[in-house]
């Protein structure tokens, strides 16, 4: 995506309580990546919800600067519309997490528990958190109507039988870092071959392979 | 926008679903009283030891797997080695609709009778081979429409989904621009509602 | 064969993937019997089989097997049906919003109905807690390339305030040149068509 940032920064060069070292051409850019990530990735990535807010408020921001200029001005509209392209952006990346948590909801919410449990940090916002209990309540109280006139069924096939997600599906990755001796997960437990990632490097490998090189940082997908 | 992933079927996947329904050869183990009626051939109410039966893979996977099997599967014919021979020499000449509906998913299940490995050789051979000429396939836009009939149910929804990405790319580097558009629920539905307008 | 009507009901499923058909109360009604009386025959034969435990008589333990294997097959036939028809009505919430065509509400059953409100209940809440002042997530579904687009109007919608404050008439097959955001929704729902 193509944004015009020195336009951006203009727009907000007065603004003084966002007190980050971020410019806002960096900003943009981190929310490309974790929205790529995120809509390649198969499984739920951890949330990102600083930069989402950061985003937001920048949104926020330069629509109260529009609203300041004539409808008649030209740059109005060229502002506008990179203001959309950003809404675009963030929009896109929590529609795709929705999805996710609504596909695998029974899947997320035990492995966050797990996490609750382990003193990990936890992949979902609250709000997040909160969409996937009502969700999960709501299709457990709509099977529960649907199977209540059997008394006796064995209900505990669909309990067990959790939706999740394929994290041997494949993933065009760009290195960032350098990471020496990635395994590569064949299925198989023998012959595992080991690979070097170097800094730029792209490459096609299943995810599971990667899962933790995406989570830290050291790769992005692409 | 709809999560995009490889066939990976879950508990509730139609796909899968209708893909176990297909049956498999197999012969009973064991006397199965009361269920004479599993049979059509015969009138009798219990199930002989020994009878060869047809049963949807479903079944036949739940029954043969417990220390003491009921039955014991066999595989379809196109599974066996003289079909195994003719998709070894050249797996693009074979019409695969007519192996079955569900070839590969099928193919995934009754795998594991064959202790050897040949099945699973032999789907792997059949699909790699297979897949290029797929991708060949979406290439030419307007190609012949029977081909499209020889391929099982798999092949068909990547070569749907490989089409449409392909349509979808062209007319992007034509006029670089994603028009807006009417969900697509919404048009059925507008479609619909015509039709019906037509009947009263 | 157990589970014949089972597979008829996923069958009609896979037939209309992207619409919803009538929920099939009947259907389902008459694979609920075959699952009651599967489990009833099979409590019946496994009690037997428990009192003449000593004497060596004929084993139901096969018999049992297989109903119960065919009870979870209707089972999970049951549930994916249910299952994937709330997917296609989540989608319908998207594309829709939150108040469905009276003749596709026709087609839903009581519970899926409750399950659509709720649905579309906590979908509400979410969007209005992301941010300071909530989001929107059902627009800007595609990424936008200009601010203006000409469309044309597919039905007699009447009129139409633009957020500057003017207002048109949109007419059956009127051109407009219009904010894109501001049209988007009405794109969505099939009034208006962009015109490339």
């Amino acid at each position: 995506m193509d944004l015009d940032t020195d336009e951006l920064e203009n727009l907000m060069e007065d603004d003084d309580d966002v007190n980050v070292q971020l410019t806002s051409a960096e900003l943009i850019e981190m929310m490309e990546e974790i929205w790529v990530n995120e809509k390649f990735a198969p499984e739920i990535l951890p949330n990102k919800s600083e930069i989402v807010d950061c985003v937001l408020g920048q949104i926020n921001y330069m629509e109260r600067n529009l609203n300041t200029l004539q409808c008649t001005d030209f740059k109005k509209g060229i502002h506008q519309l990179e203001v959309d392209r950003i809404r675009y952006l963030v929009t896109s990346y929590l529609r795709q997490r929705l999805e996710k948590i609504e596909t695998y909801v029974f899947h997320i919410l035990k492995q966050e528990e797990q996490r609750a449990e382990r003193g990990e940090l936890l992949y979902l916002t609250e709000a997040e958190q909160q969409f996937a209990m009502k969700y999960k309540e709501g299709l457990k109280q709509h099977f529960e109507n649907v199977t209540s006139f059997y008394p006796g069924l064995p209900v505990e096939d669909w309990r067990n039988q959790l939706v999740v997600p394929n994290i041997h599906s494949f993933v065009f990755l760009k290195a960032r870092n350098n990471v020496e001796g990635v395994v590569i997960d064949t299925g198989r437990d023998d012959d595992n071959d080991v690979v070097d990632i170097n800094p730029g490097s792209q490459m096609i490998i299943s995810y599971n392979s990667v899962v933790d090189l995406v989570k830290n940082s050291d790769v992005h997908l692409i | 926008m709809p999560l995009q992933s490889a066939y990976y079927p879950d508990y509730y996947s139609i796909d899968d679903i209708l893909a176990t329904q297909e049956r498999i050869p197999c012969k009973f183990l064991q006397d199965v009283p009361k269920l004479g009626k599993l049979n059509p051939a015969t009138e009798e109410t219990d199930l002989k030891s020994g009878t060869n039966l047809e049963l949807p893979i479903w079944l036949a996977l739940d029954i043969s797997t417990s220390r003491q099997p009921i039955i014991s599967p066999d595989l379809p014919k196109v599974y066996k080695e003289a079909y195994r021979e003719i998709l070894k020499a050249d797996p693009c000449a074979v019409d695969l609709h007519k192996f079955g509906l569900h070839f590969y998913e099928l193919g995934s299940y009754v795998k594991k009778f064959d202790p050897r490995g040949d099945v699973a050789d032999i789907l792997i051979h059949t699909f790699t081979l297979r897949f290029r000429q797929i991708m060949d396939l979406t290439d030419n836009i307007i190609s012949d429409p029977t081909v499209v009939q020889k391929l099982d149910m798999l092949e068909r929804n990547i070569f749907k989904s490989a089409h449409d990405s392909k349509v979808k790319l062209i007319s992007w580097l034509m006029v670089s621009e994603v028009p807006l558009e009417a969900a697509s629920m919404v048009i059925n539905h507008k479609k619909r509602k015509r039709v019906d307008e037509d009947i009263i | 064969m157990f589970g014949e009507k089972a597979y008829i009901l996923i069958k009609e499923l896979d037939r209309s993937r992207d619409s919803l058909p009538p929920y099939n109360t009947e259907l389902i009604g008459e694979i609920g019997n075959e699952i009651k009386q599967l489990i009833a025959q099979n409590q019946e034969d496994a009690q037997v089989t428990e009192d003449s435990h000593a004497a060596e008589s004929v084993s139901y333990i096969p018999t049992v097997k297989i109903r119960h294997a065919a009870i979870k097959r209707n089972v999970r036939c049951i549930l994916a049906y249910h299952y994937n028809r709330i997917k296609c009505l989540k989608t319908m919430r998207w594309q829709f919003g939150s108040i469905l065509p009276p003749d596709v509400k026709a087609n839903l059953s009581a519970s899926e109905i409750e399950w659509f409100s709720q649905y579309s209940n906590s979908l509400v809440h979410y969007m209005r807690s992301i941010g300071e002042d909530g989001i929107n997530l059902a627009v800007d579904l595609k990424p936008p390339k200009s601010l203006y687009i000409e469309v044309r109007c597919l039905v007699d919608y009447g009129q139409f305030e633009l957020n500057d404050g003017s207002v048109l008439l949109l007419k059956r097959n009127s051109r407009h040149y219009l904010p894109r955001n501001e049209c988007e929704e009405l794109i969505r729902r099939g009034v208006l068509e962009h015109v490339v």
